[in-house]
């Protein structure tokens, strides 16, 4: 089942794909143009997923309840990393993310906490201090 | 003879102690920054330029000190690949393929082992290659046009569906998912904007290497809190701590095969190191593998294609000093630093500044002496990390990875997208895709589809260029015989396994 | 732990080094590290520095994306009025401006000064049958598509509108010059070495990058894209000597914010104007192939807008834009 659902998006992507492609022109350029490799490379992958719907191997299992709710709440966790960490600045957002992450990942509070100052002064220091790469250290209100 | 006299006149410029002193140092840093993932080679290199100037060193010492790293780079990325199954950078993706099979089933020091070895006769090879034929190499590379690098990618995707043990056609598609990523961006030929819809963010395309931390770093922390409830904690038998003499001699001649075939494609700049260990290991499997063990921990499957990734970054160094063709990431950014150490790497560079060339090519046999040394002594205290529990490794090198993208890039953009490719990373490995060819096809698709396009501009149109040079004839001879050995060889298997039972 | 403490023990070597960085003035390289932006960026922030124009060294930000385009509207939008900031830009970056493929026109920043520039020229193999610029249009003229040109931009940029140009000067009409083939490589070595590989008969590109090829013999400058005969080679004949009313340079220097104040932007065009006099500058971009040229100020400003006006007008002639 799952590979059918699989091969049907990957169908209507490589449809997509290679019409969006077959839009692409330059008024000049070479022979070729943008739009002929992408073309190109639609076709086949949509023979291809055809097989996926055709043919599909056994389901995987997915998961389900706990397990589920975690990976979620993981990728909520490095979303708002990534949306908040130039408001929030470095040394806060990744203290919050990598302690909330190690919670999730099966430790204690407390551990997960020292872990996540540990981490977040370390890779700062390395990064910003060392390796002359600047980060946004402090809150967007605070700098 | 002369050539001996040269190389013994560079030992003595990198001999002096401060060069040593560099080059250990040097070799030490590259082989940290090649193991963090996100960090690769090409920004390790180009973020340590200024400490080499803060420095204040002479030409020759800063060169040292930045090939060194190079180098060290070039083993780190192994690390990761066969600790985390996270590429420490873009040739170290077939490592995974083998070493962390190996690790999983509690061989990390061998495979450790192995890949150190490897990487130094890899390495080794490129630099005698360097010092005895540097120029004449280059004058044949120079033939390589653009019909026959296009001969080369099309080689590889043929051979593409053989390379893990699962479905073949998942694997294809795959590889064509990732040349369908890698044309996202400005066409480079016309500057048309394709797939970008409307955002600045996209008009580069995807950084490869945000792409391999998604997919293989943040998956890999999905498919661990999924499974976490039913594992016992740790993981990963340890094994032994010091690896075996008879473990390190199973990679056999597979060394030697990946150093020749690594070092071909890193002397043609439009190949690189990569394509080098991809076709390394592509060619080991064909070689050798008799009982369909390669993707599931076979030695040679990680001796191959890290003598292939070591083999080829030496071997790039050849275009970039006597022609100034840089053939991948990191030698452009040598390059740049070669320029901006006042020295012109081009057809004039051995004549007119042999102590800087030879003083490099002899801290390129010190750098490999001491990476050896400085790696095997090393294997215990990397495989020791495994031990580590998951909620500390897990976040860390999640959080190493955004920063050396965002450090880099500076768009959080970037990190948006690649959560983005770890969801689909996920997804992909549920269903058994491998994610190596993704790669593969994002690292090589932009250069296919450019390849292509050149050969046909210079021919006005004319598809029959593509079947003009004998080199690319040869290459398509080549593909074509592989193609039917592998319908051979499953054709036997199946025959095989009917009338065995 | 291990993995901790080894990074510490690395931020303890690099501390020792003394590679500290502080608040400072800001150069962002709207390219990777490695490309000639990136350069621009740490030459330059380093003189800076080296002959105390500024208190601190100066931090290389690295923004890459859309041949400068990212960097332009994180500027344009974020950081129009801040002081510390000075960003790398070229006649690459103009030309992007006036095919309409940044966020905004010439007129949202505010242009510092430019501090060198590469000068365009044609290379041929040295065994070439051609000898001269008369010998090219020749060829061209009786078939467009009769010379395989190559170059390190993509059709549409500044290497092969220079080379229309020249076609342009010579009296070939838009529909034929329309027609000559050109193959995109990715910078202007790689060009050559396919050139020298028999792929193609012409290069048109910067000289900096390939200038070990004519001094090696293996090329020849068919004709320089500048007003006077290049330094380093005096002998290769210009393009206006040979009749064809034709240049094409390749300037490096800086644009900032357009919110900054006149006293910021004046100081920027003063320790620049400084850094230019020094022979530290002179000898850094000889080493990489650069003419030292200044202008600065309102008449950088004037030049950049009538550049962009011209390239703009050659794009529509040549139907880069519509």
């Amino acid at each position: 089942m799952t590979d059918r659902i699989v091969g049907l998006v990957l169908l209507a992507a490589a449809i997509w794909y290679g019409l969006t492609a077959g839009t692409y022109e330059a008024s000049f350029g070479d022979p070729l143009g943008p739009a002929a490799f992408p073309v190109m490379l639609s076709v086949p992958v949509a023979v291809l997923s055809l097989f996926l719907l055709l043919r599909p191997d056994a389901n995987p299992d997915w998961p389900r309840g706990a397990a589920l709710l975690r990976q979620l709440a993981a990728i909520c966790i490095l979303v708002s990393y990534a949306l908040l960490l130039e408001r929030l600045g470095f040394l806060l957002i990744t203290f919050v993310a990598v302690a909330l992450l190690g919670r999730l990942l099966g430790s204690q509070w407390h551990k997960s906490a020292v872990s996540g100052a540990v981490v977040s002064l370390v890779l700062f220091l390395t990064f910003d201090r060392v390796l002359g790469l600047p980060l946004p250290a402090l809150p967007e209100f605070m700098s | 003879m002369e050539t001996l006299n040269l190389l013994a006149d560079g030992f003595a410029v990198a001999l002096t102690p401060t060069n040593l002193m560099l080059a250990l140092l040097g070799c030490f840093l590259g082989t940290l920054i090649g193991s963090l993932p996100g960090l690769g080679p090409v920004n390790g290199v180009a973020i340590l330029i200024p400490v080499a100037f803060s420095l204040e060193l002479d030409p020759t010492s800063a060169l040292i000190l930045l090939s060194c790293i190079y180098y060290g780079c070039m083993y780190g990325g192994r690390i990761s690949s066969i600790l985390l199954n996270i590429p420490g950078d873009e040739p170290a993706i077939m490592t995974t393929l083998d070493g962390y099979p190996m690790a999983k089933a509690g061989k990390a020091s061998e495979a450790l082992a192995i890949s150190a070895v490897a990487s130094f006769i890899g390495a080794t090879f490129a630099t005698i290659g360097l010092t005895l034929f540097a120029p004449m190499l280059a004058s044949v590379a120079i033939h390589f046009g653009p019909s026959d690098y296009f001969a080369l990618y099309v080689m590889a995707f043929a051979t593409i569906g053989g390379i893990t043990g699962a479905n073949p056609f998942k694997t294809l598609i795959a590889a064509f998912l990732g040349l369908m990523i890698a044309s996202v961006g400005l066409d480079p030929g016309t500057g048309v904007a394709r797939f970008t819809f409307d955002s600045f963010h996209l008009y580069d395309g995807f950084d490869p290497i945000v792409a391999i931390v998604g997919l293989f770093a943040i998956s890999e922390v999905l498919m661990y809190l999924e499974k976490m409830d039913q594992l016992p904690d740790k993981m990963v038998p340890l094994g032994r701590a010091i690896p075996k003499m008879k473990d390190i001699l199973s990679g056999g001649w597979a060394y030697m095969r990946g150093s020749v075939i690594g070092f071909v494609s890193g002397v043609l700049p439009g190949a690189g190191a990569s394509l080098g260990a991809f076709l390394s290991y592509i060619g080991e499997q064909r070689w050798s593998d008799k009982d369909g063990s390669f993707g599931k921990g076979n030695p040679k499957g990680v001796a191959a294609p890290e003598a292939g990734n070591n083999s080829a970054s030496g071997g790039a160094l050849i275009p970039m000093l006597t022609l100034g063709v840089p053939g991948s990431g990191t030698t452009a950014v040598m390059l740049a630093l070669l320029i901006s150490l006042n020295i012109q790497p081009g057809p004039l560079l051995f004549e007119r500044q042999p102590d800087i060339v030879w003083g490099l090519i002899a801290a390129l046999y010190i750098a490999n002496v001491v990476l050896l040394l400085l790696n095997i002594p090393l294997i215990s205290l990397f495989t020791r990390m495994l031990s580590m529990p998951q909620w500390i490794l897990m976040p860390f090198v999640v959080m190493v990875s955004f920063m050396g993208i965002y450090s880099i890039s500076h768009s959080t953009f970037d990190l948006l997208v690649m959560v983005g490719f770890g969801v689909l990373g996920y997804i992909l490995r549920k269903i058994g895709v491998s994610l190596v060819p993704i790669i593969l096809g994002l690292l090589l698709g932009a250069d296919m589809e450019n390849n292509l396009r050149r050969s046909l501009s210079i021919s006005d149109g004319n598809f029959a260029i593509l079947f003009q040079s004998p080199i690319a004839l040869t290459l398509y001879a080549i593909t074509a015989i592989m193609l039917c050995l592998s319908f051979y060889l499953a054709f036997r298997k199946r025959r095989g396994a009917e009338s065995a039972p | 732990m291990t993995v901790i403490s080894r990074t510490l023990g690395a931020a303890v070597v690099f501390a020792s080094l003394g590679a500290f960085q502080a608040q400072a003035a800001e150069c962002i390289a709207p390219a990777d590290p490695g490309g000639g932006w990136d350069f621009t960026c740490r030459t330059v922030g380093k003189l800076l520095h080296d002959l105390d124009l500024v208190d601190e060294p100066v931090q290389v930000t690295n923004m890459p994306g859309g041949v400068g385009a990212t960097a332009y509207a994180n500027v344009m939008s974020k950081r129009a009025d801040d002081d510390s900031l000075l960003v790398a830009t070229s006649t690459v970056g103009v030309t992007q401006i006036a095919q309409d493929k940044y966020p905004a026109g010439t007129d949202v920043m505010r242009w510092i000064a430019m501090l060198g520039t590469d000068v365009g020229v044609l290379v041929v193999p040295a065994d070439s049958e051609m000898e001269d610029l008369d010998d090219l249009v020749e060829a061209l003229k009786e078939d467009p598509g009769s010379v395989p040109t190559a170059g390190s931009s993509g059709a549409g940029g500044w290497d092969h509108i220079r080379l229309l140009m020249l076609a342009d000067a010579a009296g070939i009409s838009a529909e034929d010059y329309k027609q000559i083939r050109w193959v995109q490589f990715d910078g202007g070595s790689p060009a050559v070495t396919q050139m020298l590989g028999g792929q193609v008969d012409l290069v048109s590109t910067d000289l900096g990058e390939i200038a070990g090829f004519v001094e090696s013999g293996d090329i020849r400058i068919l004709a320089a894209l500048s007003d006077d005969p290049i330094p380093a080679f005096p002998d290769a004949p210009t393009a206006i000597e040979q009749g064809y009313e034709v240049t094409g340079y390749n300037w490096r220097g800086f644009y900032t914010g357009g919110e900054v104040s006149d006293e910021v932007y004046e100081s920027w065009v003063e320790r620049l104007s400084d850094l230019y006099e020094s022979d530290e500058w002179k000898e850094a971009a000889r080493s990489s192939g650069l003419v030292p040229v200044w202008r600065g100020g309102e008449e950088f400003e004037a030049y950049v807008n009538e550049q962009a006006e011209q390239m703009n007008q050659i794009s529509r002639e040549i139907g880069v834009i519509e």
